[in-house]
């Protein structure tokens, strides 16, 4: 197989993702305008949404790719599935974190029923589940079946624990996402250009976690 | 066929009994636990009854479920039965709808202890109740039979149970205790129709996932 950064594209991937990543921490810390009631709280928006949506992309992806696993029992499928398990996770803690740093100067305290939060941190159970299954699983052609099920039912289940703490906690308005689509153009083009960022560092991730499940599993494949 | 594989799961209970008896006795000393800690003070209890009495079935369904899916560990009775020719998204309906009954069950054995014990007085409108509590036990069923499904070949299958139910489940938790609270206070159903309507989908959704995703949980 042939060594991940040995090959030009990857090389050029990596190189541009540290640049657009420095350039987007700069760019946050110095060039976005501060928001007069919020201060430095506000600036934790351009981690946290991209963070959040990296998370439910990675989930999105599970399901996908349980869904491809138990129909073609390719373990190409189940090897991104667990890729993006993983990272998804990552980028769900860091909302799990960056949400109560955000909340506890704006909110007053650090954990507030808000929908968002409550089913971020309903998945992230889950997926914390998901790595115990993975790990426990047994024998492992039914441990993949398993997990790729998990990850199918994880998911589509989202809507629902969303909806019911909605509808449990209907008083939180405040969030970063609905503000941020009310934010002038200022704060709005830096926050997307942030999610490029961020959806771009997301690829460059899974691609190499994928590489060194392939490693891993003796697979002679390239990614 | 879906009848055969029904009655094959009423049949071992009926000779052991060791399900429902297990999750009576279960399900009181959580009754127990939750008179002790409320200090019996009757304005906790009145709030919190009905969370109290959901997270007693939610505790008690994690006990059974396992128990049922238990039994076909035993003598590797299940792959015998997944070599059967019968369509596998069957055997899940066959248990949950045996996990319903035992639950259902279980529920009128706890429930004269629960309103004794809790001091709390019964719903006005017996009917309204009952009909809300079997059709929140089909949700719960259809959740902890799916991920029993996910989790009972797995080495730690007892534990890995609670853990990928408990969040699963939580939707209908809150639509439990809400629905449960509302009949208690005799609320108007439009009140409280969303929570039906979000019991219903995860019946829908859970119910569908199962049947087809059992097709490949229980593959040898």
């Amino acid at each position: 197989m042939t060594n991940y950064f040995q090959k030009k594209n990857n090389q050029w991937s990596i190189l541009v993702i540290i640049i657009l990543s420095i350039i987007n921490i700069l760019n946050i810390v110095y060039n976005t305008p501060m928001v007069p009631d919020q201060h430095w709280a506000q600036k934790i928006f351009y981690v946290h949404v991209p963070s959040a949506w990296i998370g439910f992309l990675s989930y999105f992806i599970v399901m996908i790719s349980g869904f491809m696993y138990l129909t073609s029992r390719d373990n190409k499928w189940d090897n991104i599935g667990l890729a993006a398990s993983e990272i998804g996770t990552f980028f769900m803690a860091l909302v799990l974190i960056t949400g109560p740093i955000w909340a506890t100067p704006i909110w007053g305290q650090p954990w507030v029923w808000e929908p968002r939060l409550v089913t971020t941190l309903i998945l992230f159970l889950i997926y914390i589940g998901y790595f115990m299954i993975r790990a426990y699983g047994g024998y492992i052609e039914r441990m993949k079946r398993n997990a790729a099920a998990l990850g199918i039912v994880a998911f589509i289940n989202v809507p629902i624990i969303f909806l019911s703490v909605q509808f449990w906690s209907p008083e939180i308005q405040s969030h970063p996402q609905v503000e941020m689509a009310e934010q002038p153009s200022e704060i709005l083009s830096p926050f997307i250009f942030s999610l490029i960022v961020f959806t771009m560092l997301y690829t460059v991730m899974i691609r190499y976690r994928v590489y060194v499940i392939n490693l891993n599993n003796g697979m002679n494949e390239d990614v | 066929m879906f009848l055969v594989l029904l009655k094959k799961e009423l049949f071992i209970e009926l000779r052991s009994k060791e399900l429902i008896l297990s999750m009576v006795v279960f399900g009181i000393a959580i009754v127990l636990a939750f008179s002790f800690s409320s200090n019996l003070s009757r304005a906790v209890v009145i709030n919190y009854a009905s969370g109290m009495f959901w997270i007693t079935i939610l505790f008690v369904s994690a006990l059974g479920v396992h128990r049922s899916f238990a039994y076909e560990k035993e003598y590797d009775a299940f792959s015998m039965l997944v070599t059967a020719p019968i369509d596998r998204g069957l055997i899940f309906l066959a248990k949950w709808v045996s996990g319903f009954i035992y639950l259902t069950l279980m529920e009128i054995l706890i429930i004269f202890p629960f309103f004794k014990f809790l001091m709390i007085d019964y719903p006005s409108n017996i009917l309204i109740a009952i009909s809300t509590t079997l059709f929140i036990n089909l949700g719960i069923m259809a959740v902890a039979n799916l991920v029993s499904g996910i989790a009972m070949r797995s080495n730690l299958s007892e534990i890995l149970l609670p853990i990928l139910f408990f969040p699963l489940v939580s939707p209908i938790i809150i639509a439990a205790t809400k629905i449960s609270t509302s009949v208690m206070l005799n609320d108007s159903y439009v009140l409280w129709e969303i929570w039906v309507l979000i019991v219903g989908s995860i019946i829908i959704i859970s119910g569908l996932a199962g049947y087809v995703l059992f097709d490949y949980l229980v593959e040898e």
